[in-house]
């Protein structure tokens, strides 16, 4: 093996094998129709989005381009305030989120702390039993959260899945770093603020992004604690723009079908731009997760 | 203890009242979290006294028993959406983990890494997507109109004179919701079998490939006995899921197929929202409670044969 080329090692370190085999070659073509597959739907929705002729069928590049249904989306107030509401609650629910988790996950790390096992107890009996749909409704409703944002951001930023994430990543971190910060006068709050959070940015960017993703993407919250149409976010809006009941006055030439496809775009047009860039720390979010394994 | 450094030997516990002392800024710490859990998990715990009341939320509870649940028994609908909770998460839970075994074992053989990585980041892609985004996508792509583009392929090539209504007719609905989360979810499930792949000795290969074993061979006897553990850990923890069906299905359904696409969840949220009248949310409290006490005892074997097969539980 010490003879491979430098260029080779990955091949190097298994059998010496024919650079393009039958098998290597069937394969990439596996992965290239694969791919092809997952993107296919969303090309085609790219494209219809951008075109303003109603004969879409098979066409895979836009017959009449134009940028209509992205203005009936923008300009129309009824739209742009779901994309508020969509980023208010994103970026203000993934902070309550990050803060709730990191707070239990250091308390969940002090070994001899009375009463630590029975916190640990507590949060974890969530994940094993739940009052249910209605129950959890009826709290809302009692609590005056239904139909106010405060319902879709609180509900979900405690999140007993992610704290354990993150008390997988705490655990990681020397022991000794807290004795020493204690030792050099630290109160425990200085501690986390100082030496823990700044240690911890993989996992914050991870597991953040996890709240993050969840928080735009949320229908179902919506769906059961808001009814004002005033605080819908925009997969709410999304969707009833697909079932038909409500679309914006197509303007300047933009049919119901490209509106359509251009909502589905501006839905998922945040992420795609930030994905290429932050794709690792949702690898690393799901490697925390197997660090006990 | 044992292996602690000699300068702390063996100190024996200080009393808990000084050990709470030192903790105290911890316990002030902690309350955020304790609040949080208390009201969104423990209070709607308590909340499953109604289902053995009738409860209209206007006036006070009326307690009737056990008919509630006399009543949930006996109803057709019921059973079925049961049924199809029980069904379709099971099924989608072997397809995709399948699935993505197949999909890693493939990557795992990409030998250009730059391939590998852009692939990899394709596949990934639409798990982040709403369920919301993904039915809009299929609405529109399996649209039996002119507008989608799947049966216009259909027609064109002459496999089918009409369109197909694939999300809108009871017996395609199923495998169309199957196909939906494949597309969805099979690339980042093969995120934990990467990991557990990249953890093999290459060493064991080369060895292997000396005593003359070919790429099936390998593949056979030493990749897929090494995601043994990691496939029935996926399973063990997937399955204790299963009755948290809800999303994915209540986007995906319509009046044309709720006989196959009602699930306990979608059955909850429509007789309590969308029922017409008063709800009684007793009633959809005891279909709930039924559904949690299921999950439960689901969650409890699947932690007890996670306990078995890799010693250490899922909760």
């Amino acid at each position: 093996m010490k003879t491979t080329p430098a260029g080779e090692t990955a091949v190097g370190r298994r059998a010496p094998r024919k650079k393009y085999s039958l098998f290597r070659v069937l394969n990439g073509l596996f992965f290239l129709v694969f791919c092809l597959m997952i993107l296919l739907p969303l090309w085609k929705v790219l494209v219809d989005s951008f075109d303003l002729t109603t004969g879409y069928g098979m066409k895979l590049l836009p017959e009449k381009f134009g940028i209509a249904g992205y203005t009936s989306v923008f300009t129309n107030k009824s739209l742009y305030i779901p994309l508020i509401n969509s980023v208010i609650t994103t970026l203000s629910g993934t902070t309550f989120g990050l803060l709730l988790s990191t707070l239990g996950a250091y308390v969940l790390i002090q070994e001899d702390m009375p009463g630590r096992g029975l916190f640990a107890f507590f949060l974890l009996f969530t994940m094993i039993f739940q009052g249910g749909m209605i129950p959890t409704y009826i709290v809302l409703r009692k609590l005056g959260l239904t139909n106010t944002l405060w319902s879709v951001i609180l509900l979900p930023a405690i999140n007993v899945y992610n704290l354990v994430l993150m008390r997988n990543f705490f655990d990681g971190i020397p022991k000794s770093l807290f004795e020493s910060a204690t030792l050099d006068g630290c109160s425990p709050l200085q501690t986390f603020i100082r030496i823990v959070l700044p240690l911890s940015k993989a996992a914050l960017a991870a597991i953040g992004l996890m709240y993050a993703v969840a928080y735009w993407n949320d229908y179902t919250n919506y769906k059961l604690y808001i009814t004002k149409e005033l605080l819908y976010n925009f997969q709410m809006k999304l969707r009833s723009i697909m079932m038909g009941s409500d679309l914006p006055a197509a303007n300047s030439g933009a049919v119901e079908n490209t509106v359509q496809n251009a909502a589905v775009i501006v839905a998922i047009l945040p992420f795609m731009i930030l994905y290429p860039l932050l794709q690792r720390y949702f690898v690393t979010g799901i490697n925390l997760g197997a660090v006990k394994e | 203890m044992e292996n602690a450094p000699p300068t702390n030997i063996k100190i024996p516990k200080k009393p808990l009242s000084i050990r709470l002392l030192k903790y105290k800024w911890f316990y002030l710490m902690f309350i955020p979290v304790l609040a949080f859990v208390i009201v969104f998990y423990y209070t709607p715990m308590v909340g499953i006294r109604y289902s053995f009341t009738k409860y209209n939320l206007i006036r006070d509870p009326v307690f009737v028993g056990l008919d509630q649940f006399k009543r949930l028994f006996s109803m057709p609908n019921f059973w079925s959406a049961f049924y199809n909770t029980l069904k379709l998460s099971i099924v989608k839970l072997l397809l995709n983990t399948g699935m993505a075994v197949v999909l890693s074992l493939l990557l795992h053989e990409m030998v250009n890494l730059k391939t590998k990585k852009l692939a990899q980041t394709i596949i990934y892609l639409p798990h982040f997507l709403s369920w919301v985004v993904a039915a809009s996508v299929f609405q529109l792509l399996l649209s039996p109109t002119t507008a989608g583009l799947f049966n216009q392929v259909l027609l064109k090539l002459g496999i089918i004179d009409k369109g197909i209504y694939f999300l809108g007719k009871s017996s395609w609905w199923t495998p169309t919701y199957y196909v939906i989360n494949i597309w969805k979810d099979t690339g980042w499930g093969t995120v934990i079998f990467m990991a557990a792949l990249s953890a093999i000795d290459p060493g064991v290969y080369e060895a292997a490939s000396i005593d003359g074993a070919g790429r099936w061979q390998k593949m056979w006897h030493i990749t897929l006995p090494a995601l043994a553990a990691t496939i029935l850990t996926v399973l063990i923890l997937n399955l204790a899921k299963v009755m948290n069906l809800f999303e994915s299905a209540f986007v995906l359904q319509n009046d044309a197929v709720m006989d196959k696409a009602q699930v306990l969840q979608t059955y909850i949220y429509y007789q309590t929202f969308n029922s017409g009248g008063i709800p009684d949310y007793g009633y959809t409290t005891a279909v709930g409670l039924f559904k949690s006490i299921v999950g439960m005892i689901l969650v409890l074997v699947c932690n007890y044969a996670s306990k078995k097969v890799r010693g250490r539980g899922i909760v």
